[in-house]
């Protein structure tokens, strides 16, 4: 390696390292705070907490209806991302193993493509009027069925690009055995599909859970808010509460940041929505 | 392929064929009824709020255009309008660029390529709720590290949300920090995906790395780079999260991205009918967006396969 090359090697990671500080200082900036008591929020800029204390997590469950509001994220996001995941699936097969006729395979991916670029504002005030008839309007099970209604869209296209790499021969020769359709699917593709499953399920979750916009006009307390839209109520009050939100921000933060870290190369795949094969 | 199809084909009857035939439709009817009915029923539920007068929440029946010729003319609409192309135009610009450049900084050998990547992409991962929370604690004037950081540079505290224009320029930047992770990652995709071997004939032949840069890796990165674009673009005009706990629209009307405005309207003042008739435009305007992307999206993968 010639001098020049290893100060441009030695430039690289450098400038690598200021990208990841500025990616990752806000998040600890979150954490600091969190951990800092009241005082010690106020007392100037300070990198580490003086004396670090749980009480602003303790007063999350105790003040703020965290409990609450981690349980409703968690029933929603497993009922939705279920479902979601086997209506999307059945659709998927279909669509990467028959040859579809009348342009349904066009019109079904145009659909997926329609609700996945929706932005969640267009579609707030019309499912608030549809909710409401049906006297859904906060509740858990009106969270779900939209969630799992939405969720199927991004299920449909990771999974049609997942089963197209199965080769088909492995399920032929198990119909040729006897199996039925479904047998064949069930036995034989999606084992072979697993990776790609999982890899769609952790985004269904992460996106689910994430959600704030739906949650925040359809629910208006604790007994169907979810975390993101609790987190949000700690920001109404007058005075804020520095020490509970930053807190909320964590608790918000902490499984989709797990996940990231779990899943890294799974998760390429998911956030870029196969727009790169 | 096909053929193994047609054999176990040919070995069924003929009722059990036409059955056959029914079981890919079958598979698809539940997605595409749970699909449309989450976004089909509300689009076609929404257009005919637009066309109904609301007071109180409550429908007062069929008002024809009366919303369409309210909302034109508006003024507040069109700032709003005018604020959200401002803000896409300068985030989709600022992302695209930073995410090219951390892009072609990652594609190389690198040591700890893995949890590099992982750690550059985090932003983009977590409730865009939480990161209003996080870029609220940097900017919060009294507990905050941005001003005192500006002030540690000799400069005067920005106390960043509380004035128009830095405001605005405020949340710029809590939506590059987001969402250049995203740029960075789909056009890493595309550069990783590429062939080399154009580069390489070029390197032999003596053109320097910018040379190789803009007559090859930038035509072949091309197609990549308009998808990437036009989803983030799709993406970042229906931006609410961020700004709702940031600056709920304000200082005054400095950060009320359209997303906001049609909140307010249906929310806060209650009017449905309005709000459904200013999304229905930007609808509009999204769908031809879409269409290009979907056009591209196919365009692309045709070429790398």
């Amino acid at each position: 390696m010639t001098p020049r090359e290893r100060l441009g090697q030695v430039l690289v990671y450098l400038a690598l390292a200021v990208a990841i500080l500025l990616a990752l200082f806000p998040f600890w900036w979150m954490v600091d705070t969190s951990l800092k008591r009241p005082v010690d929020i106020f007392s100037g800029v300070a990198l580490w907490p003086q004396q670090i204390t749980l009480d602003n997590y303790r007063r999350l469950i105790t003040d703020y209806h965290f409990g609450y509001f981690l349980l409703n994220s968690l029933i929603v996001v497993a009922a939705a991302v279920t479902v979601s995941l086997v209506l999307g699936t059945l659709a998927a097969y279909a669509l990467a193993r028959f040859q579809l006729r009348f342009g349904v395979r066009k019109m079904a991916l145009y659909l997926v493509l329609f609700v996945r670029m929706l932005p969640g504002i267009m579609l707030c005030v019309p499912l608030y009027i549809v909710l409401a008839q049906w006297g859904l309007l906060n509740t858990r099970l009106g969270l779900i069925l939209i969630y799992a209604g939405l969720n199927t869209s991004f299920v449909v296209w990771m999974m049609q690009s997942f089963l197209e790499e199965i080769p088909r021969d492995i399920e032929e020769a198990a119909m040729v055995d006897g199996d039925s359709r479904l047998a064949a699917l069930w036995r034989i593709v999606m084992p072979l599909a697993a990776p790609g499953l999982i890899a769609t399920s952790i985004f269904s979750v992460i996106t689910t859970y994430n959600d704030f916009i739906i949650a925040l006009t359809l629910t208006s307390t604790p007994a169907a808010q979810t975390i993101p839209v609790g987190v949000s109520t700690l920001i109404g009050k007058i005075e804020i509460q520095w020490g509970p939100m930053a807190a909320a921000g964590v608790v918000g933060a902490l499984p989709i940041v797990i996940f990231a870290l779990v899943v890294q190369r799974n998760f390429v795949r998911g956030l870029t929505l196969g727009a790169v094969k | 392929m096909a053929l193994a199809v047609d054999i176990v084909a040919e070995r069924e009857s003929r009722g059990r064929q036409r059955r056959a035939a029914a079981v890919p439709y079958l598979l698809l009817l539940p997605a595409v009824l749970a699909l449309a009915a989450v976004s089909l029923y509300p689009a076609l539920d929404g257009i005919n709020a637009s066309l109904h007068r609301f007071r109180y929440g409550l429908d007062k029946g069929f008002a024809g255009l009366d919303n369409y010729a309210v909302v034109f003319a508006d003024p507040l609409f069109w700032q709003a309008i005018a604020t959200t192309a401002m803000f896409v135009v300068i985030v989709v610009a600022i992302e695209t660029l930073l995410g090219l450049l951390l892009a072609l900084l990652v594609a190389r050998e690198l040591y700890f390529a893995g949890p590099i990547r992982v750690m550059l992409i985090l932003p983009m991962t977590i409730a865009p709720v939480v990161v209003g929370v996080i870029w609220r604690l940097l900017y919060a004037s009294d507990i905050g590290i941005v001003d005192p950081l500006f002030q540690a540079l000799g400069m005067g505290a920005p106390h960043v949300l509380a004035h128009p224009t830095s405001a605005f320029l405020g949340i710029v930047a809590v939506d590059v920090w987001e969402w250049t992770p995203l740029l960075f990652l789909i056009i890493l995709a595309g550069l990783q995906s590429m062939p080399q071997d154009p580069m390489e004939a070029a390197r032999v032949d003596g053109a320097s790395r910018l040379q190789i840069f803009f007559h090859h890796t930038l035509p072949l990165l091309r197609p990549v780079l308009l998808v990437a674009i036009v989803l983030r673009t799709i993406d970042a005009v229906g931006t609410f999260d961020q700004i709702f706990v940031l600056t709920k629209g304000g200082p005054g009307t400095a950060t009320q991205l359209i997303s906001i405005y049609a909140y307010n309207t249906a929310f806060l003042f209650n009017q449905y009918g309005r709000a459904m008739a200013m999304l229905i435009g930007v609808l509009a305007f999204l769908i031809v967006l879409m269409t290009a992307a979907v056009r591209l999206m196919r365009r692309t993968s045709e070429k790398i396969e």
